[in-house]
C-alpha cells in the first residue's frame, strides 16, 4: 500500500465517522402518543377482569353499525339543533354528559348499556334506557320523549353501546359517573352566588342565561330562566349539581385533555354555588306528580 | 516533522493572542461609562419599575414559583441550558455591589463587571439602544425597590469547550456593537413605538429569524427587512408582526392593543411565551405606550413578494360540519375533541376560546407554536381585565397521524389555507417538548 492510497483511505474512514456521526445526531427515533391508561374492568364481585380504553371516533367507521353510531353521536353532541321538536331549551346532551360521555365524573355513558334496565328510586320501579333518555328529553331538556323505537333512539343507543367495547353485561367499567361531595355541609346560596360571579357568570353570564356561539348555537348553557332545565332534573337538586359542579367545571382550567375540567371549587363552594343557581327561577316539570311516590325522598329533592 | 511542530506552536499562538484580544474587548471595544444616580428618587424608581415592565425583566431573571428576579429559569439552546441570574440587589449573589457603570454595561453592552461576556439569551442586543435616562431609571428601581434574594446562580449544561465564554467577545464584535437609537421617522408616537419595539420591549429576540451564528438578522426596520418576520425559540413560533398576509395584515391597531393590554381579544388568545410576556410586561404597560407599539407594527410594510392582505379562502367546513360530513381527513377528530369549544364554525366564544377560522397562529408560516399548543396545551395570562383565564388542555395522547390530521383540517378549513404538517412535525415536536430545560428553585429537586 502506497503512501496514497493510504491518505486516501484515513480520509475515506475519517468521512464514514463523521457521516456515521451527524447521523447519530441529527437523526430522532419516532416519538408518537403514549399508551392509552387501561381503565379496569370489574365483574359482579368487583374482580379486575380485563381492561377497558376509550375509543377514538376515528375507530367507528371500520365498525359494525358505522352510520347508527355517528348519527347517534351527532344527536348526543347537537341534541338541541339536530332534535328541536324534542328539546324545549338550550341544552344538549353533551352538556351534561361531557366529551361525548368519555369523561369520568362528567356523566360517562361508558357503563351506560351493562346499567340499564335498573331501578330508578325516584320513579319507585325499574325502567329501562329508553325511558331514562326519555327521562332526560322532558327534565333536563324541558322537551318531549323520543320515539322509543324511532331511528333517532337507536341511535342514541348504538352510540353508548359502541362506547362499552364488548364489556359483557354483569361487568363494569371502573369510571364514575359523579365524584364524592360532603353531603352534611349547609349550602350558603348568598355565598354562592359571589362564586358564581367570579367562576361560572364569565361563560353562563351574570343572568345565567348561558351564551350562544356565532353559529346560534349554545355554547355555555343556560343555567336558568325558561331556557334552561326544569325542576324534575337531577341537576336541579343541589348535592347533584354540586357534584358536576366540583368535578366538571369550569372547563379549560388546567392542561389535561380532553377538557382541562374541574378541580377549582372545594365541597363547600361547590355546594354554595350549586344552591344558588339551581334555585333560580326555571321551568316547572308537570310530571313531579309521579315522583318520590312510596320512597324516602332525599334531602335536596325540589318537590 | 518540522512543518507540524510549527503549525502547532502557531496554533497555540494565535490561540493565545485571541484569548488576550478577547479579554481585552471590554476595556477598548465596550468602555464603562460612569454616572451618579439618585438611588433613592422616588419618581426614578416609579418610572424604573414601569421600565423593567416594559423590558420584562422578571419573566426571564425568575423562576416559575421563585423569587422575584433571583434567576433560576432554564433555557433552552442547543448546545444546552442556560439559568437566568440573579439580578436582585443583595450584595454576594446578586448585583448589590454593581455601580451605575457595572449595570449600564452589563444591560447595553453584554459584560459583567469582571469582564465575562453575557450570553446573548440577555437581550442586550436590543437593550444596547434604551436611553441613558432609562437605564438610570432602571438602576435605581433595582438597587432601591426590588428585595434582595440570596441565591447562587446555576452553571449552564454546555459540556466543555462550548461552555468557554471568551468567545462570545467576537460574538459581540460582529453583532453587539454599542449603538444608540435611530430612526427615519418623524411621528412621534411611531419613533416611541420603534424604540420600545426595538429596545426594551425587544420584540426582535423572539419574533425575528436569527441566522447562523444565532444573531437576529435584523435589528430595526428596513426596505425588505426580515425585522420581526417571525422565528422560532423552544418550539414556539413567535409570530410574523409584519403588516402582511401571514403576519398582522389580520389584525386592526385595536385588536394588537387589546391583546397586549389584556392577552385575548375577540379572535384569538396569547399562550406559550407570549402568555408569560403579556403577564409579567405588555398588560403593566399605558395604553399610549400599546398603541405607539400597535401603530408602529402596522407600519412595518410587507416585504417583496410578499401580499399586504390575506385572503381567505370560500368557508365550506361549516356547512359540511353541520350536516354531519366528517369524511375529511382530521374532521372526526376536531368534532371529537375541538369543537365543543372551537365550534363547528370555528369561531371559538370571544375572549373565552380562540377562533381557529381567520386566526393568523392558524395558518401561520410555521405551524410550530400550532403543534404545540395541541400536544402540551397552553394558558391565557391572567390580567385584572377579565374574570377568568383559560386553558386550552393537550392532546398527546392522540397520534401522530391524528394529531397532524386535525391540524390540516384546521389550518385548511374555514377558508384557512397553510402548508402541510407532517408526523414528522408532531414527533419532532414530541421530543422538543421532553427536552424542555428544567428550572431552578431552592428547595427542590433539579
Amino acid at each position: 500500500m502506497n503512501k496514497r492510497s493510504l491518505t486516501l483511505t484515513g480520509a475515506a474512514l475519517v468521512a464514514v465517522a463523521a457521516a456515521a456521526g451527524a447521523f447519530a445526531f441529527l437523526h430522532e427515533p419516532t416519538l408518537d402518543a403514549p399508551t392509552a391508561d387501561a381503565i379496569a374492568v370489574l365483574d359482579a364481585n368487583g374482580k379486575r377482569i380485563g381492561d377497558y380504553r376509550i375509543p377514538g371516533d376515528n375507530t367507528i367507521a371500520a365498525g359494525p353499525n358505522a352510520d347508527a353510531i355517528r348519527l347517534g353521536q351527532r344527536l348526543l353532541n347537537e341534541t338541541a339543533r339536530l332534535l328541536p321538536a324534542n328539546v324545549g331549551n338550550g341544552l344538549n346532551c353533551n352538556s351534561c354528559h361531557m366529551a361525548q360521555g368519555k369523561l369520568s365524573d362528567a356523566n360517562p355513558y361508558i357503563n351506560t348499556t351493562n346499567s340499564y334496565p335498573s331501578f330508578n328510586p325516584r320513579a319507585n320501579r325499574q325502567v329501562d334506557l329508553t325511558m331514562r333518555i326519555n327521562g332526560c328529553f322532558q327534565r333536563s331538556m324541558n322537551g318531549k320523549p323520543l320515539g322509543t323505537d324511532s331511528t333517532e333512539m337507536h341511535a342514541m343507543l348504538a352510540y353508548m353501546d359502541w362506547l362499552r367495547q364488548g364489556v359483557a353485561k354483569g361487568d363494569k367499567t371502573a369510571v364514575r359517573n359523579a365524584g364524592p361531595i360532603d353531603e352534611s355541609l349547609v349550602p350558603d346560596p348568598e355565598r354562592g352566588k359571589t362564586i358564581y360571579a367570579a367562576q361560572c357568570a364569565s361563560c353562563h353570564g351574570a343572568n345565567g342565561h348561558g351564551m350562544k356561539d356565532q353559529a346560534g348555537d349554545y355554547i355555555f348553557p343556560p343555567l336558568w330562566g325558561d331556557g334552561s332545565f326544569n325542576i324534575g332534573a337531577g341537576l336541579a337538586r343541589t348535592y347533584k349539581a354540586a357534584q358536576f359542579v366540583k368535578y366538571a367545571m369550569p372547563p379549560a382550567m388546567h392542561l389535561e385533555a380532553p377538557l382541562g375540567a374541574g378541580g377549582v371549587l372545594s365541597d363547600q363552594d361547590a355546594v354554595d354555588v350549586a344552591e344558588f343557581f339551581t334555585h333560580m327561577p326555571r321551568p316547572d316539570f308537570a310530571g313531579k306528580v309521579n315522583d318520590w311516590k312510596g320512597v324516602k325522598k332525599p334531602k335536596d329533592a325540589r318537590y | 516533522m518540522k512543518l507540524l511542530l510549527k503549525l502547532a506552536f502557531a496554533g497555540v499562538c494565535g490561540l493565545g493572542l485571541s484569548y488576550a484580544i478577547a479579554l481585552s474587548t471590554p476595556y477598548w471595544f465596550k468602555p464603562r461609562i460612569e454616572a451618579s444616580v439618585d438611588i433613592t428618587d422616588a419618581t426614578l424608581i416609579r418610572q424604573g419599575e414601569y421600565l423593567a415592565h416594559a423590558g420584562d425583566c422578571i419573566a426571564c431573571h425568575t423562576a416559575p414559583g421563585g423569587k422575584p428576579f433571583a434567576g433560576g429559569l432554564g433555557m433552552q439552546t442547543p448546545m444546552g441550558t442556560i439559568y437566568s441570574t440573579n439580578i436582585t440587589p443583595e450584595k454576594d449573589t446578586g448585583i448589590g455591589r454593581y455601580s451605575y457603570g457595572d449595570f449600564e454595561s452589563a444591560v447595553r453592552k453584554g459584560v459583567r463587571p469582571d469582564g465575562t461576556h453575557l450570553y446573548p439569551a440577555m437581550p442586550y442586543v436590543s437593550y444596547a439602544v434604551v436611553r441613558d435616562d432609562d437605564i438610570k431609571a432602571l438602576y435605581a428601581y433595582f438597587m432601591s425597590s426590588v428585595s434582595a434574594v440570596r441565591q447562587d446562580n446555576q452553571p449552564t449544561t454546555m459540556p466543555w469547550p462550548l461552555s468557554m465564554r471568551w468567545p462570545l467577545a467576537y460574538w459581540q464584535l460582529a453583532f453587539a456593537q454599542p449603538r444608540h437609537f435611530t430612526t427615519t421617522v418623524t411621528d412621534a408616537q411611531l419613533e416611541r413605538g420603534a424604540y420600545l419595539v426595538e429596545g426594551l420591549a425587544h420584540c426582535g429576540a423572539c419574533h425575528t429569524p436569527r441566522g447562523i451564528a444565532f444573531q437576529e438578522t435584523a435589528l430595526a426596520d428596513g426596505a425588505n427587512s426580515p425585522f420581526l418576520s417571525g422565528s422560532v425559540l423552544e418550539g414556539w413560533y413567535a409570530k410574523n408582526l409584519r403588516s402582511e398576509d401571514t403576519g398582522l395584515s389580520t389584525w386592526t391597531t385595536a385588536e394588537i392593543v387589546d391583546f397586549l393590554k389584556t392577552g385575548r381579544n375577540d379572535k384569538t388568545a396569547a399562550f406559550g411565551s407570549m402568555s408569560d410576556v403579556v403577564e409579567h410586561s405588555t398588560q403593566h404597560l399605558s395604553n399610549e405606550d400599546l398603541t405607539a407599539i400597535a401603530t408602529y407594527l402596522k407600519s412595518l410594510k410587507a416585504r417583496d413578494g410578499r401580499s399586504p392582505t390575506w385572503q381567505l379562502k370560500e368557508n365550506l367546513t361549516t356547512a359540511a360540519l353541520k350536516a354531519g360530513d366528517f369524511s375529511a381527513p382530521g374532521a372526526t377528530s376536531y368534532v371529537e375533541h375541538c369543537a365543543i369549544c372551537h365550534r363547528m364554525d370555528g369561531k371559538g366564544a370571544p375572549r373565552i376560546y380562540p377562533a381557529l377560522a381567520g386566526n393568523s397562529m392558524v395558518f401561520a408560516d410555521d405551524p410550530s407554536s400550532l403543534i404545540q399548543v395541541t400536544l402540551a396545551g397552553g394558558r391565557m395570562p391572567k390580567t385584572p381585565h377579565d374574570t377568568m383565564a383559560f386553558t386550552m388542555p393537550g392532546f398527546a395522547s392522540l397520534t401522530n397521524r391524528e394529531v397532524a390530521d386535525v391540524l390540516n383540517f384546521i389550518r385548511n378549513g374555514w377558508g384557512n389555507h397553510g402548508s402541510e404538517i407532517t408526523e414528522a412535525d408532531i414527533s419532532r415536536m414530541r421530543h422538543e417538548i421532553a427536552r424542555k430545560p428544567k428550572h431552578f428553585v431552592p428547595g427542590e429537586q433539579k
